[in-house]
């Protein structure tokens, strides 16, 4: 789907009357739309598949603005300002401007992300998120995630948008999976021990490291060593990132 | 304080494992702090401060400052504990495991968990590390006498730790002296595989 350049900018919506907080307004008021699209579609959580991708190239810090209860945007926080003089973030009203954008779209998808930001305005949901990886050259924007929440009609909306990047790579679409000094993350299985490859199953069941030991029956500080070994083998920066190289790899079934 | 802490704190179920979403660092200690006063009135609750380093001892000086109590005698008989965050994210589960062991080994009738959190920070695990933690501290208080405070700063932490931490590994939201049970959460047995494996990579989000 193309949402062209108009969409290119990173939003985030956060709350107010969740906080019941007076927040000082910037001068930014914006009108509600008056859209009256079910809420329906909007409190229905969608993820996107492999096909849409979920890698996050590049981001940026988006603005912060207060949505009052009869649809008015009002800017209010320090990211705005801070990000005003960028060329492509919005120079119109954002919640119009999204709305229309994503309205123009036959896309279901899209035509859910209206709905979400129209049930917001209309105070039947009071959070949601979407996340985007785009590609500033083709303007080709990919949802990844939807997510929204019914409430009690006031609340937070939260929009994060990933700009800039290109095609995900099998690679892209697992967390923190990074370059790792020209060694494949193959090669780096082929090195764990059986027992590596034991603990290692356990650790992509969820189990920490003590419930690892446990089921084991081999002390918690030799699991911690596994554990470690396996992190750098595997060349992870973290124990998830090594449990998402194993599921990526095929090493591992998924729970 | 300011008015921002509640005035009247909601009931929170025990055990409970519940995000605050908060603006801010003063609001933080704000509603940090009058929870942690409320658990002190009862002199059969315990505290546990939990977080970077530093910061439970930060969070009681300010409750001596302004409260004039003297919590020394507290913390040398082990009602007050302050626990540390490490990087490795295992080690900081364990952190908190064995603090609240001794505490039920102590026969408290509640213990106060306050869970300073951070994003991305050099002491703290990466964030899907943290994430997973969150989630499997749902699990160690299953069963517990505990009542576990997460306060997230939604002025400064990025959109992913709200969406992904706060509001999917906790089961109750507490805003604006509400509590409210949450319908985004994630179970612990989900959590690993809805949300950790399909994450976007975390560290490409520039925090600040």
């Amino acid at each position: 789907m193309s949402l062209g350049p108009r969409l290119e900018h990173n939003l985030r919506i956060v709350p107010f009357n969740w906080m019941g907080r007076a927040i000082q307004p910037r001068n930014k008021a914006l009108k509600r739309d008056s859209a009256t699209r079910s809420a329906g579609e909007a409190q229905t959580r969608i993820m996107g598949g492999a096909d849409t991708g979920r890698s996050a190239v590049d981001s940026q810090r988006g603005g912060i603005a207060v949505i009052g209860s009869d649809g008015t945007v009002t800017w209010t926080d320090e990211a705005w300002t801070s990000t005003d003089d960028q060329d492509d973030l919005p120079r119109v009203p954002i919640g119009a401007n999204l709305l229309d954008a994503y309205r123009d779209y036959a896309d279901p998808r899209t035509r859910a992300i209206a709905s979400a930001i129209t049930a917001v305005f209309d105070g039947t949901a009071t959070y949601f998120e979407i996340e985007h990886r785009a590609d500033r050259e083709s303007q080709t924007s990919f949802l990844t995630s939807v997510a929204a929440l019914r409430g009690d009609g006031a609340g937070v909306v939260l929009i994060t948008r990933v700009v800039g990047g290109r095609e995900p790579t099998n690679r892209d679409r697992m967390p923190n999976v990074r370059a790792t000094g020209g060694q494949s993350a193959g090669n780096g299985v082929e090195r764990l021990t059986p027992r590596e490859r034991e603990v290692l199953d356990l650790m992509a069941l969820g189990l920490d490291n003590r419930a690892i030991a446990a089921k084991l029956g081999i002390e918690y500080t030799t699991v911690r060593g596994h554990v470690r070994s396996v992190i750098e083998k595997l060349g992870a920066r973290s124990r998830l990132e090594a449990v998402a190289r194993a599921y990526q790899g095929g090493w591992v079934r998924k729970p | 304080m300011t008015g921002v802490a509640p005035a009247a704190w909601p009931e929170l179920p025990i055990p409970s494992h519940a995000s605050l979403l908060a603006w801010g660092t003063d609001e933080i200690r704000d509603v940090s702090l009058s929870f942690i006063t409320q658990g002190l009135d009862h002199p059969d609750e315990a505290l546990f401060c939990f977080g970077r380093p530093g910061i439970g001892e930060l969070l009681l000086r300010d409750l001596e400052r302004r409260t004039g109590r003297d919590l020394s005698s507290d913390h040398r008989e082990g009602r007050i504990v302050l626990g540390k965050s490490d990087p490795d994210v295992d080690r900081q589960l364990e952190n908190v495991v064995g603090p609240l062991e001794t505490f039920r080994e102590k026969g408290f009738r509640v213990v106060r968990f306050i869970g300073i959190v951070a994003w991305n920070a050099p002491d703290f695990p990466p964030p899907e590390d943290f994430l997973w933690f969150e989630s499997k501290v749902t699990e160690v208080l299953e069963g517990s006498r505990v009542i576990c405070l997460c306060p997230y700063d939604i002025a400064n932490m990025p959109a992913r730790a709200i969406a992904y931490g706060a509001l999917e590994a906790h089961p109750f939201v507490l805003s604006g002296g509400k509590l409210r049970a949450n319908p985004l959460f994630i179970p612990p047995d989900r959590y690993l595989r809805d949300r950790l494996l399909d994450l976007p990579r975390l560290e490409a989000a520039p925090d600040r």
